[in-house]
């Protein structure tokens, strides 16, 4: 499973002080992209809150081990949205504007998403150093539920 | 209480503390359009906007129209909690006519509306 970004350059934001749902919505945008076994899920439509993309796929990786059997990632301005179905240790990965399923164990999803997490968080707090004391964005990073 | 119980009570609520040209009122509910949040959704949604993958609303569309059917949706639409996370209540309503397009272009006659905790309008957009 391959798991990146493209991220979008900000212009006029005050990373100090932006709130959950600027976070959420209004800042950090870019593309997806997403590829699992031969399947590509990518999506390059420029707006995505790749920070509410993070923490969305971290909570339901940490669902999915929890027990859940399926969870489903709605996009913040559209009905699309990409659905992780648990089978046995496996995960298959599909969406709703792409064709396919793909298939991957739950581990690797999971490092997908960790490995996704940090290098954006990383990205972000090089690019905007003040937005490293951000407590909501420490929040959606953080280690919250017993992930990491 | 249900939810959507709880969720009237709360936006009848807001009904006591909000109010000037940008509020979008109802007869029990009451959610408002910050000039914020109408440059969000008209960068994304409005029938000029080239944003990709995102439902547009149909040409003639206005500010009173978008304000006009966010109440119905909110006032009449089926409520749910963000998912995952985020903050705030979806609304959604099917006006059973057509209001937009989809990410595909087809016809949209369905609004979904995202609602902060203070009643203000995240975004809202057909599909």
């Amino acid at each position: 499973m391959h798991l990146d970004y493209q991220l979008n350059e900000a212009r006029d934001t005050d990373w100090s002080s932006v709130t959950e749902e600027d976070l959420r919505y209004r800042v950090a945008l870019g593309n997806l992209i997403l590829h699992v076994g031969d399947k590509d899920f990518s999506a390059s439509w420029g707006w995505i809150p790749l920070v509410d993309l993070a923490a969305s796929f971290a909570e339901i990786i940490h669902k999915l081990e929890s027990g859940s059997s399926s969870e489903t990632f709605e996009f913040t301005e559209s009905d699309a949205w990409i659905r992780f179905e648990k089978k046995d240790a496996k995960v298959l990965v599909s969406a709703s504007y792409g064709e396919g399923i793909g298939e991957t164990p739950l581990h690797a999803v999971s490092e997908a998403v960790k490995s996704f997490r940090e290098r954006l968080r990383s990205e972000l707090v090089r690019r905007y150093p003040e937005v490293g004391n951000n407590p909501t964005f420490k929040k959606l990073f953080g280690t919250g539920h017993g992930r990491g | 209480m249900s939810f959507r119980r709880l969720i009237i009570v709360l936006a009848g609520f807001g009904l006591l503390l909000t109010a000037g040209p940008s509020v979008a009122q109802t007869g029990v509910e009451q959610v408002t359009l910050t000039r914020w949040a109408l440059q969000h959704i008209m960068a994304r949604h409005w029938p000029d906007s080239t944003a990709t993958g995102a439902g547009k609303f149909q040409a003639g569309i206005t500010e009173d129209s978008l304000r006009d059917m966010i109440n119905e949706a909110v006032r009449a639409g089926r409520a749910r909690r963000n998912t995952h996370g985020r903050p705030g209540v979806i609304y959604e309503y099917d006006f059973q006519r057509q209001i937009g397009t989809t990410i595909d272009g087809g016809p949209a006659t369905r609004l979904r509306v995202v609602v902060n905790n203070r009643n203000e309008v995240i975004t809202a957009f057909p599909f």
